[in-house]
């Protein structure tokens, strides 16, 4: 069983490509993170999957069905911006979007202090700042608990607090269960929360899987000496070292997260009769790896 | 259709632009027949010899045709507040919001026509209002003869709103679908009309969209002349017409909206 299952999507706005016979699924209980800059086709994604775009090609399914209007009143979604009416305060937007939902209008209280929001339910929409309109947004998706919620950028607009919450909000409902597709261009909001993530670039589906696998983190020792030849001679052949790389002032060697020991590299060499002049271990930046991800020099 | 008109109502039970359209209409309905009442009043108390020509509008069973025509000069009212209300749902993106959270697009754009319908009513409901208050200022005695320029005036009011909920959805703007409406209701539909019936023998002009809705309450003030200057267009070509174009109007408003990328 899968909550979301994507297949050959495609989508084109006259000429451009904005989504390239894309396939992935979606396993229940996950947080699936969306991943990929600016225009590389998340929103347009994830607006084919709730019909408010029509797909060029390929199809969809939510909940192993064919999808209607009944599955979308199932899931909870802020897409792209926080869509309400200007003229409604806080509490009449929810009541309508429960309406739609088919929920009733008893939940509009629990969601509204989620979300921080209780103090000022009975303002006007358009009185409130951004942060407060993404924030009622996230409650609107949370209105009747739904078991499957999509967030489109949720933590858009909002101050360091704010972000944090979400997070929390976030990883709280993963807790009881619940389905998240996340969609984001923060690498570091996807790897803080997600389990799953797809990379998208330029409307490719470049990789997807469990974030572990695709996210890995590698430590780097960068080392010099006197001679960076004979250096790199040396430690060509270094066990556990996945790479080794000479540079203009020093030798990079890579290895797996957690497992780099500038003592031994010390005593290896030392034991081959080079003395390092410098030594530093470096974490390998997520912003690396997802720009060699996505193939795009810095 | 309870259900989704009950959410309908939450939309426009704090929206201002509704109530004050919506209350300016009823108020200019009720006046324009009041207005029109005084004056051939006072016009005609002066002279005998011009009531005999003129005769009274605004008695049973003349005032249905009088006070619908008049009303009909208002009918842009509630159209202009059918493409209010429908592009702010394109503006602020509303429409998308309702789609997402679990309204099917045929749903969204059913009740969209229903309202155009209760609208549509609700206006007609005003005409006869006021033609059997004036009605009953009048000399004559209630009568129902002629009514059926109430109906008429029904059916001029769904057309009008109806095209003006198909501008609304083909545009999309506020500003854009009320100046393109408004143009072509009042100058393009004319232009081209006086055009044909220039060029084309069988004068077509008069069945044009809303021009075939508009002929069916002709001038109604002194008949006893116009009747001999004008030729009315056959009533029952007129509603034919009107119909065909009702239907047109809806379907490329369903289509346009269940097709394309919101």
């Amino acid at each position: 069983m899968a909550i979301l299952t994507v297949e050959q999507l495609s989508k084109n706005y006259g000429p451009i490509q904005a989504l390239k016979n894309v396939s992935f699924e979606v396993p229940p209980g996950s947080v699936f993170g969306i991943l990929g800059p600016n225009g590389s086709g998340k929103t347009t994604l994830l607006g084919i999957i709730m019909d408010v775009l029509k797909a060029s090609g390929g199809s969809y399914r939510l909940f192993d069905e064919a999808p209607t209007e009944k599955h979308r009143q199932q899931i909870g979604t802020l897409l792209e911006t926080p869509n309400f009416y200007h003229y409604l305060s806080a509490v009449n937007n929810l009541k309508i979007a429960a309406a739609i939902k088919g929920r009733g209008a008893d939940d509009i209280d629990r969601v509204l202090e989620i979300v921080n929001l209780a103090q000022r339910k009975d303002s006007r929409f358009n009185t409130y700042s951004l942060g407060m309109k993404q924030r009622l947004a996230i409650g609107s998706c949370l209105l009747g608990n739904p078991e499957v919620l999509v967030f489109d950028e949720p933590t858009n607009g909002l101050d360091p607090v704010g972000i944090a919450e979400i997070r929390e909000l976030i990883k709280k409902l993963s807790k009881e269960g619940k389905t998240i597709i996340m969609a984001s261009h923060l690498l570091d909001e996807v790897e803080k929360v997600c389990t799953h993530v797809a990379i998208l670039q330029k409307g490719n589906l470049i990789t997807y899987g469990h974030v572990d696998e695709i996210l890995v983190n590698e430590d780097i020792a960068e080392i010099g000496a006197a001679d960076l030849n004979q250096l790199y001679t040396a430690v060509k052949g270094y066990p556990e070292a996945t790479q080794v790389q000479q540079h203009d002032q020093h030798v990079d060697l890579y290895f797996r997260n957690g497992t780099a020991s500038l003592e031994q590299i010390n005593q290896f060499c030392f034991g081959q009769g080079i003395t390092l002049n410098h030594m530093r271990l470096r974490k390998k930046s997520l912003e690396t790896k997802f720009f060699e991800l996505t193939k795009n020099p810095k | 259709m309870l259900t989704l008109l009950r959410i309908e109502w939450y939309k426009l039970r704090n929206y201002r632009t509704f109530w004050v359209l919506g209350i300016l209409y009823l108020i200019c309905v009720f006046a324009a027949g009041y207005i029109g009442y005084r004056i051939e009043k006072d016009t005609l108390e002066q002279s005998k010899e011009l009531k005999m020509i003129a005769g009274t509008s605004f008695s049973f069973p003349d005032v249905w045709q009088s006070v619908s025509w008049l009303s009909s000069l208002l009918v842009f009212l509630p159209a202009l507040l059918i493409i209010t209300f429908v592009t702010n749902e394109f503006v602020y993106k509303t429409h998308r919001q309702n789609i997402i959270d679990g309204w099917s697009r045929t749903q969204f754009i059913s009740v969209k026509i229903v309202l155009v319908l209760i609208l549509s009513l609700l206006a007609t409901l005003m005409v006869l209002l006021t033609a059997v208050i004036i009605g009953f200022l009048g000399e004559r005695a209630f009568s129902a003869e002629d009514i059926q320029y109430v109906f008429y005036f029904f059916v001029q009011a769904i057309s009008y709103n109806a095209l003006a909920l198909m501008f609304a959805v083909l545009m999309k703007r506020t500003g854009l679908a009320l100046g393109i409406f408004l143009a072509y209701a009042y100058f393009l539909e004319n232009l081209v009309g006086n055009l044909l019936d220039w060029k084309i023998k069988a004068k077509p002009g008069a069945y044009l969209p809303l021009n075939s809705t508009d002929n069916l309450i002709p001038f109604p003030f002194i008949k006893n002349v116009t009747r001999q200057l004008l030729d009315q267009p056959n009533t029952n070509l007129l509603l034919v017409f009107a119909a065909a174009y009702l239907l047109i109007y809806l379907f490329i408003a369903v289509k346009k909206f269940r097709t394309e990328d919101l």
